[in-house]
């Protein structure tokens, strides 16, 4: 290639081709002196003010038992039903015989002026147990959401009262008597009978007895990857509607022992209506459950293309989160891996086939050395596309002896321009987001009711952090929540679709997702500039389907299924 | 030259068919049997995980109460470890090493196949309530099938690693060829290059010699040429000086006397006596011509007093100031070898008024305990590297000092200018004839 050639190349690749690679560096030229400001948000780090003291306790004596580097997790909820998000931070416990300290999950009331308080043992929570993951939902229909453990042993299911109370419930519900290592979890109603049927992801079989003894130096003992245990199959549970479940693994095609599942999301893969299932599976291939709608899955991530890697390897998936990046009606998915995988990020072709696009569009190459755990798709900057967080953190401390990687790594922030390409702002966005942290679990909701998505995550054997995200930019937003009436409570599974200024944007209410966590369930639209949307669609779980005309931002709605729409606080 | 490029261009042949044998040999057969032995481990790792699922349909419960789950809940799982055996399978087909027999092939095909028609019955056989029978199906069929097939995959991946074993002795072998040939070669090259050298060496000392000669003989030349030039001026001056200037002597005389004769207010007495003056002047003219030939003085008076005697007349024929310096103890020098002495004197002042342009000029005359030095120094324009048709004189001043067993030397003062500067050993000055 001669030297003209080589120039024309390159304007070429600046005008038409890699965006991804470009991006960046034009993106940091024009910031300044003064980056987060030109991001148009900022985070700042709430955790003290905001009264969140915890600390994981992974209950780690020395002995580096496999469970004790994968947890916790933590979710957006709002438990007492006041339309302001409370929090929920998972804990672990010290294993037996080592007991030093009490440890418990923490759930926190929001005070509604940026404060919370610890609300634990009032609500009845203040139970040890070696929690892992988190999925909250309201499985009786009651008004008020109820929260399952994922744990190591036994899960445990908390009925809410309504009353500000938690009941154990794990046994009366046919929850009881399981022993497993746990991970995520998530509520759906699979069947679309109106009650929410559990996910529940099983990692390996594993016990503190049979603990194996890897090593990565050769002397010291350190966590075993997965391939040192046999998987485990994961858990669905059909929601009899009389407050218990049954296991209906086996008949409903789920049942899969080689599995070693950590992440879990539901989506609606075929646009049929019905909630399909993605399974990130640590070493072992992804699944793509189809729901059949005649109470069975079909595992079509082989077809797909999600269940390996485009080298044909199975990956370490850890997290994964499904979202329209690219507002093309269709939805894609996110699933973190080890470090040396990057990020898988899938785009649907419409066709059945979710092709990885990580390398061209930015997040490939920013994520191939971090070991990701935690991620969610969210419109940090309310432009209107799905920006990508992703929580890091390595599983062994010592891992710094052998490799060139961090045990504590940086989160990132892959902000979506809107045009196929994201690019790696974290450390723009500042307050301390881009720390490094041994990150873990990852939940976004809009704690402030400012409109905008908070950020809250949690490390292993460290502190939780609460990041505010403050917009600076004056772009607005429009927020929805959804309350099923003839669907599920909750209103898990509906999609709602705007359109403004002649753009479509489209999200699912959702459970699960993430690694081990749960963001909140109303949905939050990004409008740029926009002060009114056209319309919004609502495709209920039932099958009901309701449309709102000029709607104004600025301004978060309830929607009751036919019901109609009420304006709530405005922001 | 010639059998060296040959022999490089037989050795690059040579190499270059070894390493086409050796990248032939890599990709027929390291690389197939890498990429099949891939495939064999990953077609163990499904069986492996097929054995692990039938022990876990074993301990199902009321074995182990965390899989309370039907024989049933295992068919979609055995459907998609049946599809990744199968893919499995057909690539190692793919790429299966040259050595694979058709029976062997064969025998892995039906076990495959005679494994799948099991598990088929055994499912069926769950389906129908038949667990128990089933789980004894597992136990007694399944699993020794599938310890069968296990082995049938260890004993290729054994054969694939005798196999690789071989190829690597070939390699072996054949890098020891090349190792082998390129000490030939380098050893051929090493007494090529030795030879070669030494018929350079041969042929460089015959040039050298015969320069030398020539260059011997045209010094004998030179010196022949300068001796018989001096010969014949010194016989020259000589005939001026005795022929002519007694001629020209006896002329004055006799006119002298013819005129006396005449008387005084003859106009023929005063003719005579031009006549006289004019055959005077004659006179001077001639010894100072047979001088400038061959200055007799050096013989009567020697090298010393000839040079002070010629200086005067230089500055005087060229307007240069001459500064005249003599230092140590004089010591006799013979005619002969004075002569050369004062002809480099001449030659470089001659060069000094004819190319230098300056308007002085410094003579220095040393003698010392072993040798005479004569130094002739000026400030002109200094003496060009190399100057057109300029030489003769050069070459006559070096070969006139080499004549008298010194040298001369000819360079540039860091003032500027030219320096001429002559040695001479006082054993040749006394000594040469």
């Amino acid at each position: 290639m001669n030297r003209r050639s080589f120039l024309k190349a390159t304007v070429g690749l600046t005008a038409t081709g890699c965006p991804s690679l470009l991006a960046p560096f034009a993106r940091a030229w024009a910031l300044g002196s003064n980056p987060s400001q030109s991001l148009g948000f900022h985070f700042t780090d709430v955790t003290t003010s905001a009264g969140l003291h915890f600390k994981h306790n992974n209950g780690a004596y020395g002995g580096k038992l496999l469970p004790e580097t994968l947890g916790s997790g933590c979710a957006f909820l709002d438990y007492d039903a006041d339309g302001w998000e409370d929090i929920l931070l998972v804990n672990s416990m010290d294993w037996p015989g080592h007991a030093r300290q009490r440890s418990t999950l923490k759930l926190y009331r929001n005070n509604r002026n940026g404060t919370f308080t610890d609300v634990t043992r009032a609500a009845g929570l203040e139970i040890e147990m070696y929690g892992m993951g988190v999925a909250v939902g309201d499985f009786n229909n009651d008004g008020f959401p109820d929260i399952l453990i994922a744990c190591v042993g036994q899960n445990r299911l908390f009925k809410n009262t309504g009353k500000g109370h938690f009941i154990d419930v794990t046994n009366s519900s046919g929850l009881g008597k399981r022993q497993a290592f746990s991970a995520s979890a998530l509520w759906f109603d699979y069947d679309r009978d109106g009650l929410l049927d559990l996910f529940v992801c099983n990692y390996v079989k594993w016990s503190a007895e049979h603990d194996v003894f890897c090593s990565l130096d050769g002397k010291h003992k350190s966590y075993c990857t997965p391939e040192a245990y046999v998987g485990q199959t994961c858990w669905l549970f059909h929601n009899r509607g009389n407050g218990t479940f049954e296991d209906v693994t086996a008949s409903s095609g789920i049942f899969d022992s080689s599995s070693k599942s950590l992440g879990i999301a539901m989506l609606d893969y075929d646009q049929d209506g019905w909630p399909d299932l993605l399974v990130a599976n640590d070493t072992q291939p992804n699944k793509l459950y189809r729901n059949q709608r005649n109470g069975t899955f079909k595992d079509v991530g082989v077809e797909a293309g999600i269940a390996f890697s485009a080298e044909g390897k199975a990956r370490a998936g850890m997290g994964v989160d499904v979202g329209d990046f690219d507002n093309s009606g269709r939805d894609g998915v996110a699933i973190t891996n080890f470090d040396n995988e990057m990020i898988g990020l899938y785009r649907a072709d419409g066709h059945g086939n979710l092709s990885d696009v990580a390398v061209q569009t930015g997040v490939g190459l920013p994520s191939k050395t971090t070991l990701g755990f935690g991620c969610a798709f969210a419109d940090c900057d309310l432009d209107g596309s799905l920006d990508l967080i992703a929580v890091n953190g390595h599983i062994d401390d010592t891992v710094r002896n052998v490799r060139n990687v961090g045990y504590a790594q940086p989160p990132q922030l892959f902000l979506n321009n809107g045009k196929g390409a994201f690019h790696e702002a974290g450390a723009e966005a500042g307050g301390g987001f881009s720390e490094p942290k041994v990150g873990r679990g990852l939940a976004i909701g809009d704690f402030d009711r400012d409109g905008d998505l908070d950020v809250l995550m949690t490390t292993n054997n460290g502190p939780a952090y609460l990041f505010r995200n403050d917009q600076t930019s004056g772009n607005r937003s429009i927020r929805f929540r959804l309350v099923g009436t003839k669907s599920n409570r909750d209103a898990i599974g509906a999609r709602v679709k705007i359109s403004a200024n002649g753009i479509m944007q489209a999200r699912m209410v959702r459970s699960g997702s993430s690694y081990l966590s749960q963001s909140e369930l109303p949905i939050t639209f990004g409008l740029g500039k926009q002060d009114k949307i056209e319309r919004v669609v609502i495709d209920w779980p039932s099958g009901r389907s309701e449309e709102f005309k000029q709607l104004s931002s600025g301004k978060s709605y309830e929607i009751t299924e036919a019901q109609g729409i009420k304006p709530g606080p405005e922001f | 030259m010639v059998i060296t490029l040959a022999a490089v261009v037989a050795y690059s042949a040579y190499v270059t068919r070894q390493i086409a044998g050796l990248r032939q040999l890599q990709n027929n057969l390291i690389d197939r049997n890498r990429k099949d032995s891939l495939q064999l481990l990953r077609i163990q790792n499904e069986l492996n995980s097929i054995g692990i699922s039938m022990r876990d349909m074993l301990d199902t419960a009321p074995l182990d109460q965390a899989q309370p789950y039907p024989l049933t809940a295992w068919e979609p799982q055995f459907q998609r470890m049946r599809v990744d055996l199968e893919d499995a399978f057909r690539r190692e087909q793919q790429v299966s090493p040259e050595g694979r027999t058709a029976d062997q092939q064969q025998y892995l095909q039906s076990s495959l196949a005679q494994f799948w028609d099991a598990v088929g019955r055994t499912f069926a056989l769950a389906r129908s309530g038949k667990e128990k029978e089933a789980r004894e199906q597992i136990r007694l069929s399944l699993q020794a099938r599938l310890a069968a097939l296990n082995t049938s995959v260890a004993r290729l991946l054994v054969q694939n690693n005798e196999s690789e074993e071989r190829a690597a002795a070939q390699v072996t072998e054949i890098y020891d060829r090349v190792a082998r040939q390129a000490y030939v070669f380098l050893t051929a090259t090493l007494i090529a290059i030795i030879l070669t050298s030494l018929y350079l060496i041969r042929s460089n000392r015959l040039i050298f010699n015969q320069l030398a000669m020539l260059s011997e003989q045209r010094s004998d030349l030179a010196q022949k040429l300068i001796s018989s030039q001096e010969s014949t001026l010194r016989h020259i001056s000589r005939e001026l000086h005795d022929d002519f200037g007694q001629i020209l002597t006896a002329m004055g005389i006799m006119l002298g006397r013819a005129r006396n004769q005449l008387p005084e207010e003859s106009q023929l007495r005063a003719d005579l006596l031009e006549v006289r003056e004019t055959a005077q002047t004659t006179l001077d003219k001639v010894r100072s011509l047979s001088q400038a030939l061959h200055p007799v003085m050096l013989e009567e008076a020697g090298l010393e007093q000839t040079i002070e005697w010629y200086l005067p007349v230089v500055e005087r024929q060229t307007g240069i100031g001459i500064c005249y310096e003599k230092s140590g103890t004089p010591f006799p020098v013979n005619g002969n070898a004075a002569v050369h002495v004062y002809r480099v004197l001449q030659e470089a002042l001659n060069n000094v008024a004819r190319h230098s342009g300056a308007k002085k000029a410094w003579v220095r005359l040393r003698f010392t305990s072993d040798m005479l030095q004569l130094e002739v120094e000026d400030r002109g324009s200094g003496f060009p590297a190399t100057r057109p048709g300029q030489g003769i004189g050069l070459v006559a001043m070096r070969e006139r000092a080499e004549l008298l067993g010194g040298h001369i030397a000819i360079g540039r003062p860091l003032e500027g200018g030219t320096l001429v500067s002559m040695r001479i050993p006082r054993e040749h000055l006394e000594s040469n004839a």
